[in-house]
């Protein structure tokens, strides 16, 4: 296998932000136009210069058959590459990981990765949302909500690893630490937390309570980001990102066929609704950047529930297998003195709709000093997940200020 | 509603079309190979897909045996005895027609083919729904307005 750790770098990244009480709805193609738009500005490079557009998937605000191509269309670029990168949520991380790929063989020269939604403005997100999670025609006549998928998961690593709803609470008590010094997070405003303001929140499915859930982002985000050769990136960039390793893992569709899986990553042994494939992305991306979880200053996930972002502490080796629980009531992910997590607020009081190399942004924000929430000094190294569908498609990426290996 | 006189069930046998205003887009999950399951359902026979050669049960929409690819599966009907392997119960519901009936819980049993199948979890007389409950197959009309395979807990359901 070709040596693609620290091969490329990101230079630059902006984003666009649009709010549901704006005079002016913005649309997520206004978005990312605005986006790419003020990147190709800033970095100077041209419209000859994109080899590829890679964007995550056609916004549920914005649907057209060819959405890779509204974009070309309205940017006006010629692309040797154009097209959605999507397994569910999990295809965000996925138009870096292409652009890698079509670097390295000296196709392109530079990859603009796009990801946008802006469905809250324009959708009422109550209710349709399950219908994008549920199999149509097998689970959604039985009147699931997406929270009710997701608690499946929920039931079961509870059950098998006794994972208590105190220490699932935890994480939303962190996550809204951060919000509140992030001037676009959701739950700004709202103030903190309590273990127990959480177990007093209104049922959803059990066992997840309201504040165990995500909320919608109050509007629309376009994020885009310019990823060049190490080579060229340290002649136009005096600070870039590289990208030191990364992974992705896609397993099944549809929580009534993850138990169906097995004889593959992770399920060699047999079905699980705890495990996931971000273990095996996690795994593939600190062999290919030579680190561990050890060496991670700085972490944002992409999972909308309480219990799930314990899950993925351990996925990601953060903590051992059945731990993350302990490892949070333990100050593990600790506001104060512990792993930075989630540093925008997370899904959980950020809240969550194109989020999608957001993310990757407040990483690579946090590193250029710059964050737009409270910042978390001398990041060197951060890992970022990207997930989709209840827990079946999985990214990382670890990103590093200096080459890792 | 009477149970017996409406015997709706889905059919997606030639998938949903997808509309743009009224433009036509293009058909939604057709699904001719699901047929025999919803025929299955409106006798009320829960079946599974089956490979004789692999003597395993697959549920939905199986085409090969993923163990051994053959292309030779049939329907056979499920014992419809199992037990909750999870569950969760829905407070709010994803729209006005199932609020109605809720709280309720949807979940996973695991059938004694082993089969893990999502449903409605309808629970009898206060039962308690649980981890390894056991649970009986029954079919009930839901909010959807459907006939569909259903689990019963409860203390008919332990029998």
């Amino acid at each position: 296998m070709a040596n693609l750790a620290n091969s490329c770098a990101i230079v630059g990244i902006a984003r666009a932000v649009g709010l549901k009480g704006d005079k002016e709805k913005k649309t997520p193609l206004q978005l990312v136009v605005q986006a790419c738009s003020q990147l190709m500005r800033e970095m100077r490079i041209g419209r000859t210069k994109i080899g590829a557009l890679f964007t995550g998937r056609m916004p549920r605000s914005y649907m057209t058959l060819q959405y890779s191509q509204s974009l070309v269309n309205e940017l006006k670029i010629a692309p040797m590459f154009s097209t959605e990168v999507t397994s569910h949520g999990g295809g965000a991380l996925g138009t870096l990981q292409l652009s890698v790929l079509a670097l390295n063989a000296g196709l392109i020269e530079y990859a603009l990765c796009i990801t946008g939604e802006a469905s809250p403005i324009w959708i009422d997100m109550i209710g349709g949302s399950a219908n994008w999670e549920a199999d149509l025609q097998f689970e959604a006549p039985y009147g699931p909500t997406t929270p009710a998928l997701y608690a499946q998961s929920a039931c079961r690593y509870m059950h098998e690893y006794g994972i208590t709803a105190e220490q699932m609470a935890r994480v939303a008590v962190e996550n809204r630490k951060w919000a509140l010094h992030h001037p676009y997070a959701a739950m700004r405003r709202k103030g903190p937390i309590t273990i127990d303001d959480v177990l007093k929140s209104p049922m959803i499915a059990s066992p997840l309570r309201l504040l165990d859930c995500a909320p919608w982002f109050p509007g629309g985000i376009a994020s885009a980001a310019l990823i060049t050769r190490e080579e060229v990136a340290r002649d136009i960039c005096r600070e870039p990102v590289y990208i030191a390793g990364f992974g992705q893992h896609n397993t099944h569709e549809w929580v009534g066929e993850r138990m169906g899986t097995w004889g593959v990553e992770p399920f060699m042994d047999g079905p699980s609704m705890v495990r996931t494939g971000a273990r095996v992305a996690a795994k593939q991306a600190y062999a290919m950047a030579g680190v561990t979880a050890k060496d991670i200053d700085i972490v944002e996930t992409s999972v909308p529930f309480t219990y799930a972002n314990l899950l993925m502490l351990e996925e990601l080796g953060f903590c051992g297998e059945g731990e993350g629980g302990r490892f949070v009531e333990s100050g593990g992910i600790d506001f104060e003195d512990g792993l930075p997590f989630n540093t925008t607020g997370g899904y959980l009081s950020f809240g969550q709709s194109g989020q999608g190399l957001y993310l990757l942004k407040e990483i690579v924000d946090q590193m250029w000093r710059h964050p737009e929430g409270h910042p978390v000094p001398n990041v060197t190294r951060g890992l970022v997940h990207g997930h989709g569908g209840p827990l079946a498609c999985h990214s990382v990426m670890i990103l590093s200020k200096e080459p890792t290996c | 509603m009477s149970e017996t006189s409406n015997i709706s069930v889905p059919d997606w046998s030639g998938g949903k079309k997808v509309q743009a205003g009224d433009q036509f887009l293009g058909l939604y999950q057709p699904s001719p190979e699901t047929v025999g399951f919803w025929e299955g359902v409106k006798r009320r026979e829960l079946l599974f897909k089956w490979c004789g050669e692999c003597a395993r049960a697959y549920h939905p929409r199986r085409m090969i045996c993923p163990q051994c690819s053959s292309t030779e599966l049939t329907w056979k009907p499920a014992s419809g005895k199992g037990t909750v392997y999870s569950y969760s119960e829905v407070h709010r519901a994803p729209s006005p027609e199932f609020q109605k009936e809720a709280p309720y819980n949807v979940g996973l049993i695991e059938t004694a083919e082993g089969v893990h199948f999502f449903c409605r979890i309808c629970a009898e007389s206060g039962a308690r729904v649980e981890v390894g409950t056991p649970a009986r197959l029954d079919f009930r009309v839901l909010g959807s307005g459907y006939l569909l395979p259903v689990f019963v807990i409860g203390s008919e359901a332990a029998k």
